[in-house]
């Protein structure tokens, strides 16, 4: 990803609007039980489509946003959505999305890994209580509604970054540029990047 | 060059990773008028109003939300169940009618004055926005410190005590409730019964434990718990005392022999808040 002031402000503006709709809608609307969270899975959209860098801090970013609006102890979402961030950038970094089907996979069970580390960061530092077994039946809520969240969240927030992602430009580019030799010639843009190389 | 960009990335991350443990311990550390908490509440009740206008904004998004719930619902019931879920119905709306009459207000007034808590202000607010993961159980109510509103004070509905402020701006606070991870309440079994501490169950919002019993009267099913409201010296319960908590709904013998530990049913519906009010002032 390419981050230009304009895309600085997009992101900037994309954690912000997905904490005040959490806040403001999916937090109040239960969902199996549990409500679903909009925010690890923007996290691990722009992890997916930003790189680990840009996943990690806008994990933190989000975070400290969340800890300030409902008084949680600070740091401790801005910890566990940093590295659910992180974890989607890496693999990104390190896998080609393969199939349309990867994103919402990889969200969902981000999603999971975010609630069982916020969980425990929770535990470590509340007082002593029991953990009954809906605790982790929460994680798998919470990794299911990601899966299904993400569905339409990856691709909006792609199409929102689009400009800055160096895929999408190159494959909108070779989409319209002239080929020589007939149908499955060269591309004239192909030809200008190995140039360019 | 990638080497470049691998040891930047890494630098990144100890750098935030070290931001957050170092936010953790300070906010855990610091007490509850410390720098970093002055922060989060000046950065909170500047922000306040951005989130009172997108609860306003989604307002009728979760009505559309509910509409369709209540829809999907009643497609989902079979002829043979129609005439009884009329029957059922009427009488619920029976039953709303009758609490409406009564009022929340005047429910109220019968909790306060059954239980001596008439030396409190009552300050009524709704709810604005809440967090309900099973983690941490937050809400935000709309009146702060213009309405008398100050931290740790007790907040109750007219079914019982549901939390405590946890922090305060000008026209919001932050309710710490009882399910929530960290918090505990002292409580006793109505009439003078054994003292305990009740705490969440990490997991299960609707379930509380009342454990550390110390008396000897064997708790059962069905005992009423209250606040116990403690005052040794200087140390002081931030609860008064005597406001209904919940309602033993599990007590083993042998559990309650080994572990001292009975299951609890909070009665306010701590799920569904819309109406709360906070207990500010007082003597006791």
């Amino acid at each position: 990803m390419i981050i230009t002031p304009p895309i600085l402000a997009r992101l900037v503006l994309i954690v912000f609007l997905s904490v005040l709709v959490q806040l403001g809608f999916f937090s109040q609307v239960p969902l199996l039980g549990s409500v679903a969270n909009l925010i690890p899975v923007v996290i691990v959209a722009l992890g997916l489509l930003g790189g680990a860098v840009t996943g990690a801090v806008a994990g933190f970013a989000a975070g400290l946003l969340i800890d300030v609006m409902i008084g949680g102890t600070m740091g401790v979402a801005s910890l566990s959505l940093l590295t659910t961030g992180y974890l989607a950038g890496r693999w990104r970094e390190g896998y080609d999305i393969v199939s349309s089907l990867v994103p919402p996979l990889l969200t969902g069970a981000l999603c999971g890994v975010a609630a069982l580390t916020y969980g425990l960061l929770q535990l470590t530092l509340g007082i002593e209580a029991q953990i009954s077994a809906l605790a982790l039946r929460e994680v798998i809520v919470q990794a299911l509604l990601g899966t299904l969240l993400a569905i339409p969240v990856y691709p909006l927030v792609r199409r929102l970054l689009r400009p800055a992602l160096v895929d999408d430009t190159a494959r909108s580019r070779s989409r319209v540029s002239p080929t020589v030799l007939g149908r499955g010639g060269l591309r004239l843009s192909a030809m200008n990047t190995s140039r360019s190389r | 060059m990638y080497r470049k960009q691998v040891r930047r990335r890494r630098a990144i991350l100890v750098l935030l990773v070290v931001a957050c443990l170092m936010l953790i311990s300070i906010s855990v550390s610091e007490a509850d008028s410390g720098p970093l908490k002055s922060v989060q509440d000046g950065l909170s009740s500047v922000l306040s109003p951005v989130q009172e206008g997108a609860d306003r904004a989604l307002k009728p998004l979760r009505d559309m939300v509910d509409w369709f719930d209540e829809t999907f619902e009643a497609r989902g019931e079979n002829e043979e169940l129609h005439d009884q879920v009329a029957t059922l119905q009427q009488e619920k709306l029976d039953l709303l009618d009758a609490a409406e009459d009564a009022g929340y207000l005047k429910t109220l007034e019968k909790l306060v004055a059954e239980n001596g808590l008439e030396s409190y202000q009552r300050v009524e607010a709704s709810v604005l926005n809440r967090n309900f993961s099973v983690w941490y159980s937050t809400i935000v109510i709309d009146a702060g410190s213009s309405d008398g509103i100050g931290a740790n004070d007790p907040v109750v509905t007219a079914d019982g005590l549901i939390g405590r402020v946890a922090s305060v701006t000008g026209g919001t606070a932050k309710v710490a409730l009882i399910t929530q991870q960290g918090n505990g309440v002292t409580g006793r079994i109505a009439g003078e019964g054994p003292v305990g501490l009740i705490v969440p169950v990490i997991g299960a919002p609707d379930e509380l434990d009342f454990t550390l019993i110390q008396g000897d009267k064997e708790i059962e099913d069905g005992d009423e718990i209250v606040t116990a409201g403690f005052s040794t010296g200087e140390v002081k319960s931030r609860f008064p005392p005597n406001i209904p908590i919940g309602e033993v709904s599990e007590a083993i013998p042998a559990e309650q022999e080994q572990r001292q530990q009975v299951s609890v049913k909070p009665f306010a519906d701590i799920a569904d808040l819309d109406l709360v009010t906070v207990l500010t002032g007082g003597t006791s």
